[in-house]
């Protein structure tokens, strides 16, 4: 089976109609971009990441960088889920770079990852925001192909993020737990064998956080969610679900309840 | 044969560490229960059985990927004194701390243990450490400052890492024998039975890359963010 060497570069920049275009792109498989489309109500630009193999193989290397430039705004998303799948040699990687200059706004909303029995996977992403600068960046991680019987029995994932704010280290995320350990801890907080992950990162310039409370209140029968300031700039939010149904209804009623302060979380992601 | 009397500069440091570690010691942590607290109200833990799968499969793993890594790393480059190596791993733990009550409890107590060291003992590299940190900004970290404790006391690395260990599984024995129906005698066999996994942990925690440290459980983030809006509570985290 042939490695993909996959590449990925986007940058977005504002036109004087006002309009974000993409002023740069460049691509190799297993990347594809689907047409852009331009949401003008929520005046951001929407990309659509295709990876048109079957998923993530051994021996794939990913690569991705996407900057947004002042005043621009971009959201990036997959029209499905990410499957990692089993890995008997080797294993695949992919990299990621996100750049928001002041003034940019980047929303980063893949579909979930699902690692197969026996995959090894590592991603690891790195963002870095200027003063001015918003994100509202999500993973989303599935414990298997729970139809089939199958879950947490990846052998090793390893998902890391740090995110920078002008600079400096707001937050430092590094998920290395096997699956085992996973699924012990998703049995003791009663979240159950299919439980699922969403882990978001909102940097927002200015304080206000008069939405914190409605998001909390989602906490609630089966449903995990908590909002916490990160050191400096923005907010962490997490999500546990019981099932994949439940965590996507959760994330569309955060993104709900947020675009009413940050209207470009409105944006349609326009998917089936 | 000489006369001189022997000096056992082990116990110099061993003592030291025993006071650092004794809840005696004024670091404030008996007012944290290190997100116990809140996976009790979230109704996780709730007996001695689920409280000992919240140390095995949480606790002693957070101290394996986190605290102790970053210890080390401190205790190291505090003995090179390489400053901005350690501004790195300042920020660095508390960046790792998404949770906003877990970051201040350990930039809380880590400001004190270090202010201990410069105060109590008088010791040039916690006045330095302290004045960096003043200066350039630094966030305070319990970790951090334990490393900077056992180069002001001559302590070996393993010997502070396993004093970090034992400090940090009996402050959150003590707290749960606050917080849940738990007795003396099982809170002992359950620091005997965690600080019996100890040894493997520091050696692995010895040895991590500073890239590879960090480690994180959903739900006890989850419910430490709720524990800040909390209508009731006994601790601070």
């Amino acid at each position: 089976m042939a490695d993909f060497s996959g590449h990925l570069s986007l940058r977005a920049a504002v036109r004087a109609h006002g309009r974000t275009v993409l002023a740069a792109q460049s691509f190799r498989a297993p990347f594809h971009l689907s047409k852009p489309y331009w949401d003008a109500d929520a005046r951001t630009l929407v990309v659509q990441v295709v990876n048109p193999t079957a998923g993530i193989l051994a021996g794939d290397r990913l690569e991705s960088d996407i900057a947004v430039e002042r005043g621009a705004a971009l959201l990036v998303t997959t029209p499905s889920a990410s499957r990692v799948f089993r890995m008997r040699d080797g294993s695949a990687a992919s990299g990621q770079r996100f750049t928001v200059a002041d003034g940019a706004w980047l929303e980063v909303l893949p579909e979930p990852l699902v690692p197969h029995r026996g995959s090894t996977f590592r991603q690891q992403t790195e963002v870095a925001v200027a003063p001015g600068g918003s994100l509202f960046y999500v993973d989303q991680l599935m414990p298997g192909r729970v139809a089939h019987g199958e879950a947490w029995s990846w052998s090793r994932l390893t998902l890391a993020i740090d995110v920078r704010l002008d600079g400096e280290l707001v937050l430092r995320e590094r998920f290395d737990q096997s699956g085992t350990a996973l699924r012990d801890l998703a049995a003791l907080a009663g979240s159950g064998p299919a439980a699922c992950f969403a882990n978001a990162v909102f940097i927002t310039p200015g304080p206000s956080a008069d939405w914190r409370p409605e998001l909390a209140a989602l906490h609630d029968d089966g449903l995990w969610l908590g909002v916490s300031a990160l050191r400096r700039g923005g907010w962490s939010i997490k999500l546990v679900a019981p099932d994949a149904v439940r965590l996507r209804r959760a994330l569309r009623d955060v993104r709900r309840i947020l675009a009413r302060y940050f209207p470009r979380l409105a944006c349609e992601v326009r998917k089936l | 044969m000489s006369s001189a009397p022997a000096t056992n500069t082990d116990a110099a440091w061993l003592v030291g560490l025993l006071q650092a570690g004794d809840s005696f010691y004024p670091t404030g942590s008996y007012s944290h229960s290190f997100g116990l607290e809140p996976l009790v109200q979230e109704g996780v833990v709730r007996d001695r059985s689920t409280l000992r799968d919240f140390l095995f499969l949480s606790a002693l793993p957070a101290l394996r990927h986190s605290e102790l890594p970053l210890a080390a790393h401190a205790w190291r480059v505090l003995g090179a004194e390489n400053w901005s190596r350690i501004g790195e791993l300042c920020v660095l733990s508390s960046a790792l701390k998404t949770a906003r009550e877990a970051r201040a409890a350990s930039e809380n107590i880590g400001r004190q243990r270090a202010e201990l060291a410069a105060t109590l003992r008088a010791h040039p590299l916690a006045q330095e450490f302290l004045r960096r940190a003043t200066t350039e900004n630094w966030p305070h970290s319990s970790a951090i400052s334990a490393g900077l404790e056992g180069r002001v006391l001559g302590a070996p690395l393993t010997a502070v890492l396993a004093g970090i260990s034992y400090t940090t599984i009996s402050s959150l024995l003590s707290a749960a024998m606050k917080i849940l129906r738990l007795g003396q005698n099982a809170s002992q066999s359950l620091l005997i039975e965690a600080l019996a996994a100890t040894p493997g942990i520091i050696a692995a925690a010895e040895t991590t890359a500073f890239e590879d440290i960090g480690w994180f459980n959903p739900w006890l983030d989850i419910a430490a963010a709720r524990h800040e809006a909390a209508d009731s509570r006994m601790f601070i985290s």
